[in-house]
């Protein structure tokens, strides 16, 4: 074989329109995110369990007042909270599904060496994260948005057979409305940084899981005080009263919305540190 | 254009890769052969900076492959048949990857039938047969029209007709002035493919020379001698730089003597010979010759 002669034209120089950019980049996971089936499947089962615990506790709750009579008498505050509180009891259930969505999203490719790819076409990795998370963050947030609107409607048919109403421009209904979809979102990034950290799908969400389920829950049968006072500093705690809080600023009884946004905050921004720290100094 | 300078890698005490230093030239196919655990993978890896290298760089057209504004222009890279997810169609990974450079979905129809897979775009990877998922990520490597292109064992797993596929269609992308650097384990293929050879063994370079010249290289020529009277003709044959075998009754094999020499020798003497046969040296006994120390996991012959 002799040695070839010198091309007619390198195909370095030729003009090329397009390069790596992070609008790119996220347009890319959107693809990723929307192309597979996990997607569609854990958004739909987060759609349906807030449908389907709405109907459950307005139904009940409707039911065991007064027997099912009549209750428009009540407070108009009081009716509010009623139909708010079975609105969003989904997202309690809704949650585990974020998260074990947030994890898929980067575990599966971990499992499936997609990774790679992914980390070939974006070497510079923290953009590929980043984008993962805006992405999952705006998807969820629709999503879970729908869903508590889905499970307000259910509540309201429910509630109005005994008379009680409760009106969505109430900032007392709409706030928690979104503060619920807003919950599930965070969820599902903080679980997008544990599923970095952890690389394995099995490994990720029994993490996440156990962070979300078992955590409150030990915390809480250890006999000791700092135990106890931790409790509301977890994440799916103070998630939780992020949204059902009555107030903004903290009280006696609870941290109030902003603080314990700041806590979820914090859960999500230490895990999506830890997370880039590792995809960036780990070999893929 | 790929320049490695001193590239180590260490994982733990392990050295996979140890002071290597090459250049892969634009215009022709280079091969990068040697056995498994040799560190091929490795330091493809760090050309395209999945791995951290532990010492020394690479660089692609003069700069790092992390630090071009469009990577997938510069460099298309096939490291690993299944670096897809498995539940996501071909079309939608391709579009997927092709999204972050801002390539349109026309160039992704365009490698879809370069590398012809439009039967099976629309089915999910999971399904995919090897030599699919090969064909698969040679369209990813090729999305950006790319003037580098890292191909790691692209023939494993392929039938004939897409070995032969893949054969014919690298060499035309080094015909385009691309610069073409290709791992396998095939020596056969790699005599078929490549001008260029770089040959690793336990992490270090054995040889970076032309195909050709390896071949002459890595073997002395020999001849096969077969005649009645093999044991006389050995005892006349024998000097300090002549090695004769006795292979099987009647025939030697000779090396340090050209079948010339052999034949006039027996002409002197008188004795009969019946077959006279120069051995060409292939690139797989150059290449066994060459890696004969540096095989990681060697198979104890059976006796």
């Amino acid at each position: 074989m002799t040695t070839i002669t010198p091309p007619l034209a390198h195909p370095s120089q030729r003009a090329r329109s397009t390069s790596l950019s992070f609008g790119g980049v996220l347009r890319s996971e959107w693809i990723k995110l929307r192309s597979l089936r996990s997607t569609t499947w854990s958004y739909l089962i987060v759609i349906a369990i807030s449908l389907g615990m709405a109907l459950m506790m307005s139904l009940s709750m409707a039911s065991g007042m007064n027997g099912g009579a009549d209750a428009s008498g009540m407070p108009a505050a009081d009716q509010l909270t009623l139909v708010v509180q079975s609105s969003v009891f989904g997202v309690y259930f809704g949650q585990l599904v974020a998260g074990v969505l947030g994890v898929l999203v980067i575990s599966g490719e971990y499992t499936t060496g997609m990774i790679r790819s992914t980390l070939t076409a974006v070497p510079k990795r923290l953009p590929a994260l980043a984008a993962k998370g805006v992405v999952l963050f705006v998807a969820t947030f629709i999503v879970g948005l729908i869903a508590n609107l889905g499970a307000f409607l259910v509540s309201s048919m429910a509630f109005a057979g005994i008379g009680v109403t409760a009106s969505i421009a109430e900032p007392a209904v709409f706030l928690p409305l979104l503060g619920g979809a807003l919950y599930l979102a965070l969820v599902a990034v903080f679980a997008l940084g544990v599923g970095t950290m952890i690389r394995s799908s099995a490994g990720g969400i029994a993490a996440v899981l156990g962070l979300l389920l078992l955590l409150p829950m030990v915390l809480q049968m250890i006999p000791a005080e700092w135990a106890h006072d931790l409790v509301p500093y977890l994440l799916p705690n103070a998630g939780m009263n992020m949204f059902t809080s009555t107030t903004a600023e903290p009280t006696a009884d609870g941290f109030g919305v902003w603080l314990n946004l700041l806590i979820v905050l914090g859960w999500m921004g230490a895990s999506i540190a830890g997370a880039a720290v590792l995809l960036k100094r780990r070999d893929a | 254009m790929i320049t490695a300078e001193g590239l180590v890698k260490r994982y733990g005490a392990k050295t996979a890769v140890n002071d290597i230093s090459f250049t892969v030239r634009p215009g022709q196919v280079t091969g990068f052969l040697g056995p498994n655990g040799a560190g091929k993978s490795t330091t493809m890896r760090m050309i395209v900076g999945l791995d951290r290298p532990s010492a020394g760089r690479v660089t692609v057209n003069g700069k790092p492959y992390a630090a071009h504004r469009a990577p997938l222009h510069e460099v298309g890279a096939l490291l690993d048949a299944k670096a897809v997810h498995t539940g996501r169609s071909a079309y939608n990974h391709l579009l997927a990857m092709a999204a972050t450079h801002g390539i349109g979905a026309s160039r992704v129809r365009e490698v879809i039938e370069l590398t012809g897979l439009e039967s099976v775009a629309r089915k999910r990877v999971g399904g995919f047969s090897l030599g699919m998922g090969q064909r698969l990520g040679i369209a990813a490597a090729m999305l950006g029209d790319p003037a580098t292109l890292i191909l790691d064992e692209p023939v494993n797993g392929l039938d004939p007709e897409g070995v032969l596929w893949v054969r014919q269609f690298v060499r035309h992308l080094a015909s385009e002035g691309r610069t073409i650097f290709l791992s396998s384990h095939l020596m056969s293929e790699m005599a078929l493919t490549a001008d260029h050879l770089i040959v690793l063994g336990r992490g270090e370079i054995i040889a970076d020379a032309p195909v050709a010249d390896i071949i002459a290289g890595g073997t002395r020529p020999r001849v096969l001698v077969r005649s009645p009277h093999s044991s006389q003709l050995a005892d006349l044959l024998a000097a300090p730089e002549v090695a004769v075998i006795r292979s099987e009754a009647g025939v030697l094999e000779v090396t340090g003597v050209a079948a010339a020499g052999i034949g006039d020798l027996a002409a002197q003497h008188g004795l009969a010979i019946h077959e006279l046969t120069p051995l060409s040296a292939s690139l797989e006994e150059a290449y066994m010759a060459l890696t004969a120390d540096a095989v990681e996991y060697r198979t104890e012959a059976v006796r």
